[in-house]
């Protein structure tokens, strides 16, 4: 039996009708055709799937697509500020946060989630924050910088 | 899966559990354990997770009833549980990422049943009751009787956890939950403890109630036999908390599995119980320290 | 001027990358496209006596199911033809591919796959390094000797590969030494985990196949597929899109002749994308796990004799590009110190784990570990500081290295000054806390390696390279190396870059070869625009050649800036007559001599071109109750010569100090007495995240390097990830009395030391 329903991605309505077993992730990437949201594990341990659904953060890999009926989903394709690179954006490259990218979308999200909560985080509380997304490029080192930087704006 | 359904009502829900649908909040047991090939989804789910009923943190009537989709994330900052629950808060702020925190629930942890789960040990010590409602009516089960094996509950197939309960703590009491981490974060206990300590109100520093909790050392999260008996009247000093580390390594019956051996499990679940004895004590003494403890003191503290 | 003042480097692919229109070879969708999944063995060590295909092939959906009889035959392996595309009789690992299935969906593919029917009949498990080498062990590969191999390479039986340095009398310099130390460590398997797991899609045009994949490798991969499946060069084209992340796990040839055979067969597009189990235990690039001996005499002025040594490699089950491993393995257990006596040896030894082959460094974390905590037992049994013994000890510019190699200038010792200095002012140490020294080298690698540039009619640059973008930023530091030598700006240029039937070949995202390498390709290239842009402009402003300067966009004459022309009028002009096209190579450095020493099995790594050395000094706290360590600050300082991108090299510092760290305390492969992996997944097998990561100080001494890369620079990207789990190790001891001998140093192992 596929479950009908409307998913909201990015402020725009896609009507779709799945298997209701399929994964948000899976729906984003498959049937809504959005691939900046990345699968690394599928087992909610590396955070590359992470997208905001009514603004929180989620693991997209585990979460039901079926249970974002009526919800708002946003993906990294949905942190720009309409043209222009959002500021956490502009910081990760300026600083030298992103490498191999596979991790920067969720990283992002995770950060816009941080910052939306908490406009001007300790270093500590971005460490925390960024927790759940797991990068082997960088060390962190210039994804924490990046996000010094976009903490200082906002702070 | 074939079917889910989202329940708007708790009536509807409890009528879709009575007819064998199985309940799923943020999925973070359900729908992981299915994507990493442990268990399928269940054929039929009910989606729980809108129910406006089951979501609130109520102190109205004296100690807190917590509904069972209140997520970790509204745990760990709500300034209820932390003032009087401490351990709780503790807890839920330890588990996964702030993604998982966001989308994990009391409820689930409680049905879910792992001895591994951080909130056990703080349900455990908080005296807490498990409150399970079908089509038939209401019931309350102490969280001690809850729990008889790993993944398994005393709950029937047609009952749905609604909330956990939990009595206010005697004045001058605090509570903590430490665990045992590799890493800072994305964790699950190797082993933890939940304690809460209760103090002479006449300031002489002396324990008039205590209980400790250990996590991830026998099939169930288990409450530590004995413990009233060995620390009541007297003060947390080194030979109290020496005698804490002792009783909890002797009642653990740990495995020995990739995370650790049972020998490594045995001697640092006392380490974790006297220091949650520790932190619990001083807390009911008026220090603030805050949550979670693992961040606070110790090897994970902010530097 | 400090790094963080340096001007910033902004990728060509960074917009892509943070805005999620970056597409990754598991993004891809093309008409028709198939699901691809594995039959893998699931079983470490088995003869299979029945294979049945028939359920399989009978799901709905399934358009191609193939074996081993499907392809030619054919034994491929870098050094060693160990290995064929599918399992022949006999598996040998969990994770050695049995059948490949293409279905409508992944489903269906998966459905086909639980549908094959494989029985066995199971054979002894090899794992054991030791047991495996004793008189009539269970041979992993009883017809080894029938095997094609690199030549020189001694081998015999299970052990798959031999190296030795000999230089000087051990035995002589061990009687004249004061004090002799012993030590033995262990160190664990591990593994590269890029967060991406690999992709494969391959779609055949007629007689040609196009195949995007998740390599670091192309050529290699290009060639993989035409050896295993009989094809010239020019009807395979690998193209790679945005890679995710290699670490060297993504080195070397996988799976796309797998995939590639699948599209040939089902007449369809193909797609295959790893789980992040199946990423775990598949493919053959783990971390090897080592055994190493050590003995070191040394005098009681602290001068070392004399040093024997031996290391036990994990090869695993096929030999992937591990060969020279045992080599690199001597290098490593040697180290970069003054030794005139060394008789140390290695030796790669097949078992029925998963294949090890190039991780980061490979050889270097463990073996450097294990050589750092065995240098700081003998300078404690010396009752030496260990950062005075290193200064006294190590190698120097024009000193002579335990390879017999005599070194240019280098910077080892500045980097220890500089490392141990940096550390000091952090402030006084808590009593449970401690800063451990340690050093390292590492090679920089020349490879041959092609490049084009062409300015169009308006000026803007492209870049084609057959480098490959591995997420580093070295292929996007090529624009900057072009915009030099034209007097432009690096962002005229764009890149081209990972499709091998555009671009000239390179050896790919692997040894830190690319800037090192296509570097000198890129300037070559350029260096032709820039002659043909001196000539237009020397006819249009009537003026000698030789007094063009090319600088910011423009053409002038040397002295008169006011006499100039715009580039990109030059570039219009050009588009009408001869166009700007320049193309380069280059000649690669060559490897210094050594002198005095004999090398079994030697694989050309005995003496290292633009040799990188390091000294990582790390200050860590310890929970004494449960063994639980954690690394506070990291003073990390690098000679790799020149810099050319700043915040590049500072990025590959940081991500390599904390995959050390990861090696050091929580990242191991655990095995199970099956011969299976317990830990494939990355709850279990623990990668560092952002809350658990210290301070960590770069400094770089750049010295200028001649015959080496561009503008006097070595490579970077693996040296980072060499000394770390060493300091962290000798920090540990200082705080716990004795070392902890087995890596991961988790905190049970350190516990158990305590005790």
């Amino acid at each position: 039996m596929s479950h009908e329903f409307e998913l909201v991605v990015n402020g725009v309505t896609y009507p779709v009708d799945v298997d209701p077993s399929r994964s948000l992730l899976n729906v984003i990437r498959e049937e809504v055709g959005l691939t900046g949201t990345k699968e690394g594990c599928d087992d909610c341990e590396c955070g590359a799937c992470m997208v905001l659904l009514d603004g929180q953060p989620v693991n997209s890999c585990s979460y039901l697509a079926a249970q974002t009926e009526g919800r708002s989903v946003t993906t990294i394709e949905g942190i720009m500020n309409g043209d222009e690179l959002a500021e956490i954006q502009k910081d990760m490259l300026d600083e030298g946060g992103v490498q191999c990218g596979f991790c920067t979308p969720g990283m992002i999200i995770s950060a816009t989630a941080l910052f939306a909560r908490n406009p001007d985080p300790t270093k500590d509380e971005i460490q925390i924050g960024l927790s759940g997304n797991l990068c082997r490029c960088t060390g962190y080192g210039r994804i924490l910088e990046a996000m010094k930087h976009t903490a200082a704006d906002r702070g | 899966m074939k079917e889910l359904r989202i329940a708007t009502s708790l009536d509807e829900a409890l009528a879709l559990v009575a007819d064998g649908y199985q309940p799923v909040a943020g999925g973070t047991d359900l729908v992981v354990a299915a994507r990493g090939g442990k268990s399928e989804l269940p054929d039929h789910v009910v989606a729980i997770d809108r129910l406006t009923e089951l979501s609130e943190i109520d102190s109205s009537d004296g100690g807190l009833q917590i509904g069972a989709t209140v997520s970790h994330a509204r745990l760990m900052r709500d300034e209820s549980v932390i003032d009087g629950f401490t351990a709780l808060a503790d807890a839920a702020a330890l588990v996964g990422s702030p993604a998982t925190r966001n989308v994990g629930t009391i409820g689930g942890n409680v049905m879910n049943a792992s001895p591994a789960m951080d909130t056990g040990s703080p349900l455990m010590v908080l005296d807490s009751e498990i409150v399970l409602r079908s089509v038939g009516g209401e019931r309350r089960v102490p969280v001690s009787d809850f729990w008889t094996g790993p993944g398994q509950t005393v709950s029937q197939p047609d009952e749905l956890c609604i909330a956990v309960a939990m009595p206010d703590l005697p004045s001058e009491s605090g509570s903590a939950y430490v665990r045992l981490e590799y890493r800072r974060a994305m964790e699950i206990a190797v082993v933890g403890a939940g304690a809460v300590v209760s103090l002479n109100p006449e300031g002489d520093g002396r324990v008039v109630g205590v209980s400790l909790a250990l996590t991830a050392v026998a099939p169930t999260i288990i409450a530590v036999g004995g413990i009233a008996d060995a620390l009541i009247g007297r003060a947390i000093d080194e030979s109290a908390l020496a005698d804490v580390a002792a009783l909890a390594g002797d009642q653990a019956s740990p495995i020995s599995d990739l995370r650790a051996s049972d020998d490594y499990r045995r001697h640092t679940v006392g380490v974790m119980a006297r220091r949650a004895v520790e932190a619990a004590s001083r807390r009911a003494a008026g220090a603030s320290i805050p949550v979670p403890v693992n961040r606070s003191v110790g090897i994970g503290a902010v530097t | 001027m400090t790094i963080a003042e340096t001007p910033r480097f902004v990728r060509a692919d960074g917009p892509d990358k943070v805005t999620g229109s970056g597409r990754y070879t598991a993004d891809m969708q093309l008409a028709g496209m198939l699901a691809a999944k594995f039959k893998f063995a699931e079983i470490a060590h088995a003869r299979i006596v029945r294979l049945d295909l028939s359920a399989a092939r009978q799901i709905p959906g399934v358009l191609a199911v193939l074996t081993d009889d499907d392809v030619p035959d054919v034994r491929y392996g870098a050094g060693l033809a160990d290995r064929t595309l599918f399992a022949r009789d006999v598996v040998r690992y969990e994770g050695e591919v049995i059948a490949a299935v293409a279905a409508t969906t992944k489903e269906a593919a998966q459905a086909a796959v639980d549908a094959i029917v494989v029985e066995y009949e199971p054979l002894p498990i090899v794992d054991d390094l030791e047991m495996a080498t004793a008189d009539g062990a269970v041979l992993v590969h009883p017809e080894w000797e029938s095997y094609r191999a690199s030549p020189g390479v001694p081998r015999d039986g299970n052990v798959a590969s031999h190296s030795s340095v000999v230089r000087g009398d051990v035995d002589q310099g061990l009687r004249e030494a004061d004090i002799v130390v012993t030590s033995r460590y262990i160190a664990d398997g591990s593994h590269a985990a890029p967060i991406e797991p690999r992709a494969v899609v391959a779609q055949w045009e007629g007689d040609k196949v196009t195949i995007w994949t998740s390599t670091q490798v192309p050529f290699t991969a290009r060639d993989g597929v035409c050896q295993t499946l009989g094809l010239p060069t020019n009807r395979v084209r690998v193209i790679v899109p945005h890679m995710g992340g290699g670490f060297g796990g993504k080195c070397g040839f996988h799976y796309e002749a797998h995939i590639a055979a699948l599209a040939r067969t089902a007449r369809r597009p193909v797609k295959l994308v790893f789980t992040r189990r199946e990423e775990f235990i598949a493919p053959d690039r783990r971390r090897e796990s080592m055994i190493v001996d050590l003995t070191t005499g040394v005098k009681s002025d602290g001068t070392i004799v004399a040093r024997r040594g031996q290391a036990l490699l994990d090869n695993g089950a096929y030999t992937a590009d591990s060969s020279f491993f045992t080599q690199l393995a001597v290098m490593h257990l040697a180290g970069p110190y003054v030794i005139p006596n060394v008789d140390i040896g290695a030796e790669l030894i097949y078992t029925n784990h998963q294949p090890s082959g190039s991780v980061r460094a490979p050889t270097a974390p463990q073996a450097t570990w294990a050589r750092e905590s065995h240098t700081d037992e003998v300078a404690a049994a010396l009752g030496m500081d260990p950062v005075e013994f290193r200064l006294l000890n190590a190698v120097e510019t024009g000193k002579v290295g335990p390879s017999g190699q005599t070194y240019d200038e280098i910077g080892l010792t500045e980097c220890i000054r500089k490392a141990v200095a940096a550390s000091e002012t952090a402030g006084p140490l808590a009593d449970n806390e401690a800063v451990g020294v340690a050093i390292g080298w590492w090679p920089s690698i020349p490879s041959p390696s092609g490049a084009y540039v062409k300015l169009d009619g308006d000026g803007a640059g492209q870049i084609i390279t057959g480098a490959q973008e591995c997420g580093t930023g070295s292929v996007m530091t090529l624009r900057q190396l072009a915009a030099d030598e034209l007097g432009m700006d690096p962002e005229d240029f764009q890149i081209v870059h990972q499709d091998t039937a555009v671009a000239p070949y390179d050896t790919g995202a692997t040894g830190s070869q690319t800037l090192f390498n296509n570097g000198r390709a890129v300037i070559a290239a350029a260096g032709q625009i820039a002659e043909q842009l001196r000539e237009l402009a020397a006819d249009r402003l009537e003026a000698s050649m030789a007094d063009i300067v090319l600088s910011e966009g423009a053409a002038h004459v040397a002295g008169s800036p006011d006499r100039n022309v715009p580039i990109a009028k030059l570039a219009r002009i050009a588009s009408y007559g001869e166009l700007l096209i320049g193309h380069g190579s280059g000649t690669p450095p060559s490897a210094p001599e050594i002198s005095g020493a004999t090398c079994a099995g030697d694989a050309g790594m005995a003496a290292w071109v633009a040799p990188q050395f390091s000294c990582h000094a790390a200050r860590i706290r310890i929970d004494r109750d449960t063994g639980v360590v954690r690394v506070v600050r990291v003073d990390a300082v690098h000679d790799s010569g020149t810099i050319i991108n700043p915040i590049g090299a500072l990025g590959q510092v940081e991500g390599g100090v904390v995959m050390g760290i990861g090696q050091a305390i929580s990242e191991g492969t655990v095995y199970g007495a099956d011969g299976r992996q317990r830990n494939p997944a990355l709850l279990e097998y623990k990668l560092q995240t952002a809350a658990d990561v210290p301070e960590i100080h770069t400094q770089f001494v750049e010295i200028f390097t001649p015959d080496a890369g561009p503008r006097g620079a070595k490579g970077i990207a693996e040296a980072p990830n060499v000394p770390t789990a060493a300091a962290i190790a000798n920090a540990v001891t200082k705080l716990i009395g004795r070392p902890v001998t087995h890596l991961p140093m988790t905190p049970e192992r350190v516990w158990e030391a305590m005790r």
